[in-house]
Order: structure tokens, then C-alpha cells, then sequence
């Protein structure tokens, strides 16, 4: 450093830079790794946000297995060759991913409070880098998060002589996994929004926590469609939750059902959109 | 040479809630020289931060002119980005990465190449005195070791220009006069232009060539630390008198009879008392204490002194600058070196 003599130019080409596009995904990829570090480094965070979804496939699912299968068998037709946990597990799926979305919002909250968002602004890269960044790093951990879910009802499925079909084998699963990592990331929209607007911790976590259970339940994520009461069952098909419930649930009780996977990637894609464009409007007004 | 920054006209007006508009910064108008130690010297919510952030690009003006390296912030941030270093108020190092990440992390931000990543924070580190504890969380560094890897973190892109929000605020004596010496090396060494902001008297006098006092979001004195005072002309003497609940009375009937005394130049009242400009401030010390001694005015304490940059406040704005202290950084779990 001292070697170097006065005035110091910068080393890159800062106008018309030929590297645009590899640039870009450096910038993005530089940021996810950021994020992805940190998590690293909150093991215990990692852990726990897994406990609810944890608890509900081990305990939920063996308190409802029986006033489940009571229900199907009076209904006078032949008894399921599953468990109501492989109904329940797309169900939970998605509620790890949209829980493990809310924490989006929060660590976008921290940054600005911590300054450290003033770091990635006052640093030449765009700064739709530094949101697309993030959601990468969100789906990533999302996407791991339901890989842990699934893996975890794998294994009580062979240990504990479980139920669940899995009648895609894993490229089943990494399907759901995906999807739910996709899904997460359009509903981090949501958090990121809320967290840019309210700048609090508390308003984000609130909103979050408040939309959750309201949609899984008033969706066909616990229950396949026709044992829903009829306005639930109304609701339920503008519910986004819904169209991805049911394409995770065709993918471990039967098979591929591509109507329904293709309606979950639309429901993906409109809320993603939506959602994210509302986040990105606040996030470039951020210092405006 | 030539004018680095020019600010002309400078206006930030914050829209809070309820319709009330906060003037942050209201006409500011100064210019910056290529390789100058400036410095801009204030209160709590003086403007300071507010200038700095628009600068620097991460905040967006109301109204005025400011240029970097002749780029309009508005227009060419992405250029002003790539030549200058910041280092805010809100150490932003990110606590979870270890001191070498938050390095590395940055340098790739500015998109160098991985050697001379690796070269300039094996550098940094070494220079910033973080070898030992580079590869641990920067969560457990203590206050001052946060500052300098945040420091650390603005030069990794060796800017032309490093502008710093005040940055000893919170921290020890030692740990100050460590990042004094270092910032006196990177601008005598590299001739780097630095903007500094700071509520210390002391640093703004030790370290900038030229310095801007702000007050109220309004520039009210600018110039080198020893022409600010040199503009005094006359020794000062302060009188403080009792808080009691008289006072603003006796703080009036005191400022009349010790402006009617020859030797006078000026007096002005200050929250405290009355702070007393005269040539030959030993004798007229004695004169004022005879003075409200017959007049029954009780004085709580006097002195009399070279005019610092605490005058140099006082004669401007009429008030003495008082500095909140913001408690010794967060130091959460962390270790003192």
C-alpha cells in the first residue's frame, strides 16, 4: 500500500465495461455467498426455524393419522395404502418454505439498521444485485430446509415403517424441493416488502407468522380438497398454497401430475412477480 | 489540483411523518481540493452524516449541485463509486463473517481479480493490526479493532477519495490516536483526499488542513484549524455561573457590565454563562472578577485561554458544542486486545 504512488486510479474499466453479464452473476453470486456464510455461522438458527415443521410431521400427523383414516373408511371405500403423513407432508413442506421466507425480511432489516446495506450500496455493483443475491441465498436455504423435511420422512419411513409412498423415487422429491425452494423465494417478496416499508423487525416476523397458518389451513395442504368443508373448499382455490399442495401431493402418493405441477409453477411466476416487484420498488427507493 | 468535490447549494429536507419537514441540510456550499485533509466539524444532527451519505451517493439530494471527480451524483454514481472508500457512522462489518471475509467480500463487490484481493487484505490486515484475529468472527472484535476493519473495508478498492463518518466516535483514547496516525500516514503517504466528519474538537484541529463548522444543517465558519482560531483574535475568558433559577438574570445583567469593560472585544452569552473575547484575557480575568464580585454576582467558576475550536464553535453558533457520547461500541462478548 504505501508503495503505491498518488493519485491511485481505479483498476477497472468503469465505463462501458465489456464483462457486463459476468459481472452481474459475480455480483449476485458474491452476495448470496454472504448470506449463505452467515448462515453457516448460525447453526442454531438453521435448527430451529426446523422445529416447527418438525413437530408438526412427527407429532400432528400421528395425532390426526387415526380421526384421518377414520374418515376415509367411513366413507365405504377401501382403506388407503398410506399414512395421512404423506397427505400432511407436501403440507408442511410448504410450511417450512414459507416460514423460512419471513426470515428474509428480517435479515434485510438488520442490514439497513446494521449498515452494512450501506456497504453493498456504496459499492460499484447494481443494486438489483444485491436483492437478487439475497433471494438466491433465501432459496437456497429454503430449498435445503424441505430437502431436510422430506429426507428426515424418508427415514421414519424406512426405520419406522411409515407410510408415505414417494411414488416419484428422488427425482420426485427434488422436484418438491425445488418447487418449494421457488416458492419460498416468491414469498419473500411479502417479508422483504413489509420489512422495507415498516424498517422493524417485529411488524416483519408479525406478518409473516399472521399469514401462515391462515393459508396453510384454508388451503388443501392439510386435507386432500374433498374432505374440506365447502367454503374453506372455496377459498382454498384462489389460495396459492393450494395449487402447490396439490402438485406435491400428486408427486408422493401417485405420480407426476403435470396439470397440477403446471399450476404451481403459474402460481409460482404470478406471485413471484408480484410480490418481488413490490420488494424491488421499495428496495430501489431505499436513500431516495 | 483542483476542487475534488464541489457541493454548491446543498439542500436536504427530510419528509417525516405528520407532514413536518426536517431542513437537514439547508444551502451548503464547499468545495473539497484533490489530496486535502477536510474535515467537517458539528453537533449531533448537525447535517454531517446527511452531507456524507449524499456525497457518497447513498442518499439522494433535494436540491444543489454535488460533484465528485467532476461526476454528478445523480447521474454518474456508478463512477463516483469505483474511486472513493466509506467508511459510516454504523460500523458496517458484517458480524458473522470473519475480518478477512468482510475484506475479501468487498473486494469482490469491486470486482478485482482474486490475486490482488488476496495481496491487498493480507495488506490490509497487517496494516490495520487484525492479522492475529483475521480469521475470526468479526462479532467478538472489540470496538476499536470493528472500526479499523471497517476502515479497513473502504480501502480495499484504493480510493482516490475516503470519506469517513465519524470515525473514533466510541472509542478509547489509545485506540483513537492509533486511527489519528493511520489516517496522517494514508493521506501524507498516498496524498489520499479524505473527508472527515467528527463532533471532537480535538480531532478535527489535529487532523484536518481545512475544516467546515456545521451547525442546523448551515455551514457557519470554514477554514484551517489555526486561521478559525487566529480569527478570534483575543484570549478567551469563560465565566460560568450557578444553575439556579436566576440565572438567565443575572446571565444578562453580568453580559452588560462586563461589555462597558475596557479591554472588551466581544462577550456573548452560552448556556453556561458568558464567554468573554478580550487581547489580554490575564487582566481583564482579574477585571471581571472585581467587577461581579462588587456587583454581589456569584461566579461559579473562570478561566481564561487560547481560543480553541470550542470558541471557534461558541463565536458562531452561540452555543457551546457539547458531545454525546455514544457509550464505548457495542462490544458484545468481545475482547479487549
Amino acid at each position: 500500500m504505501a508503495k503505491r504512488s498518488r493519485p491511485v486510479k481505479p483498476k477497472v474499466n468503469i465505463k462501458g465495461d465489456g464483462h457486463a453479464g459476468s459481472s452481474m452473476l459475480s455480483e449476485i453470486w458474491w452476495v448470496a455467498w454472504r448470506n449463505l456464510k452467515k448462515l453457516t455461522r448460525n447453526p442454531f438458527l438453521l435448527f430451529f426455524s426446523l422445529m416447527m415443521p418438525l413437530i408438526w410431521l412427527v407429532l400432528f400427523s400421528q395425532t390426526f393419522s387415526a380421526v384421518f383414516s377414520k374418515s376415509a373408511s367411513a366413507s365405504g371405500a377401501p382403506p388407503l395404502p398410506y399414512d395421512y403423513v404423506a397427505v400432511m407432508l407436501p403440507g408442511i413442506a410448504v410450511m417450512t418454505s414459507i416460514q423460512s421466507s419471513a426470515q428474509s425480511g428480517i435479515g434485510m432489516v438488520n442490514d439497513i439498521d446494521s449498515g452494512f446495506m450501506d456497504k453493498f450500496f456504496v459499492a460499484p455493483i447494481r443494486r438489483s444485485s444485491v436483492l437478487v443475491g439475497k433471494l438466491l441465498a433465501d432459496g437456497l436455504r429454503i430449498m435445503g430446509q424441505v430437502a431436510i423435511v422430506l429426507g428426515i420422512a424418508a427415514l421414519l419411513t424406512v426405520v419406522a415403517g411409515w407410510r408415505i409412498p414417494f411414488a416419484t423415487g428422488l427425482p420426485g422429491a427434488l422436484l418438491i424441493i425445488f418447487m418449494s425452494g421457488a416458492f419460498g423465494v416468491a414469498f419473500a417478496g411479502l417479508s422483504n416488502t413489509v420489512a422495507l416499508r415498516t424498517k422493524n423487525t417485529e411488524s416483519t416476523m408479525l406478518v409473516s407468522l399472521t399469514l401462515t397458518f391462515p393459508l396453510l389451513f384454508l388451503s388443501t395442504a392439510m386435507l386432500p380438497k374433498a374432505l374440506l368443508p365447502q367454503w374453506v373448499q372455496d377459498f382454498s382455490s384462489v389460495n396459492p398454497v393450494s395449487y402447490l399442495a396439490d402438485a406435491s401431493r400428486s408427486i408422493i402418493l401417485t405420480g407426476y401430475d403435470w396439470g397440477a405441477i403446471g399450476k404451481a409453477f403459474l402460481t409460482i411466476f404470478i406471485l413471484g412477480v408480484v410480490l418481488n416487484a413490490a420488494a424491488a420498488i421499495s428496495f430501489r427507493s431505499l436513500g431516495k | 489540483m483542483g476542487a475534488i468535490i464541489e457541493v454548491k447549494n446543498l439542500v436536504k429536507v427530510f419528509e417525516g411523518s405528520r407532514q413536518e419537514k426536517v431542513r437537514a441540510v439547508d444551502d451548503v456550499t464547499f468545495s473539497v481540493e484533490e489530496g486535502e485533509f477536510f474535515g467537517f466539524l458539528g453537533p449531533n444532527g448537525a447535517g454531517k452524516s446527511t452531507t456524507i451519505k449524499i456525497i457518497t451517493t447513498l442518499l439522494a439530494k433535494t436540491g444543489g449541485k454535488v460533484t465528485v471527480a467532476g461526476y454528478d451524483v445523480e447521474k454518474d454514481g456508478a463512477e463516483i463509486r469505483h474511486i472513493i472508500g466509506y467508511a459510516g457512522q454504523s460500523v458496517g462489518v458484517d458480524g458473522d463473517l470473519t475480518g478477512r471475509e468482510n475484506l475479501t467480500l468487498m473486494g469482490h463487490l469491486y470486482h478485482l481479480s482474486k490475486d490482488i484481493i488476496d495481496e491487498r487484505v493480507k495488506e490490509l490486515l497487517k496494516i490495520l493490526q487484525l492479522e492475529e484475529a483475521a480469521d475470526r468472527r468479526s462479532a467478538t472484535y472489540s470496538g476499536g479493532m470493528r472500526r479499523r476493519l471497517d476502515l479497513g473495508t473502504g480501502l480495499m478498492n484504493e480510493p482516490r477519495i475516503l470519506f469517513l463518518d465519524e470515525p473514533t466516535t466510541g472509542l478509547d483514547p489509545q485506540t483513537r490516536n492509533a486511527v489519528w496516525e493511520y489516517l496522517r500516514r494514508l493521506h501524507k503517504e498516498q496524498g489520499m483526499t479524505i473527508f472527515l466528519t467528527t463532533q471532537y474538537m480535538e480531532e478535527a484541529d489535529q487532523l484536518c488542513q481545512r475544516l467546515a463548522i456545521i451547525d442546523k444543517g448551515k455551514i457557519v465558519a470554514d477554514g484551517s484549524p489555526s486561521k478559525l482560531k487566529a480569527d478570534i483574535g483575543a484570549d478567551v475568558v469563560t465565566i460560568k455561573l450557578p444553575q439556579d433559577a436566576q440565572f438567565a438574570a443575572v446571565q444578562e445583567r453580568a453580559l452588560g457590565l462586563v461589555r462597558k469593560l475596557p479591554g472588551v472585544v466581544r462577550a456573548a452569552p452560552f448556556d453556561e454563562g458568558l464567554s468573554v473575547h478580550a487581547p489580554d484575557g490575564g487582566k481583564t480575568l482579574l477585571d471581571i472578577v472585581r467587577l461581579l464580585d462588587a456587583e454581589k454576582i456569584t461566579v461559579k467558576q473562570i478561566a481564561v485561554a487560547q481560543p480553541s475550536l470550542d470558541e471557534v464553535f461558541l463565536l458562531h453558533t452561540g452555543r457551546q458544542m457539547r458531545i454525546e457520547e455514544v457509550k464505548p461500541a457495542a462490544r458484545i462478548g468481545g475482547r479487549r486486545r
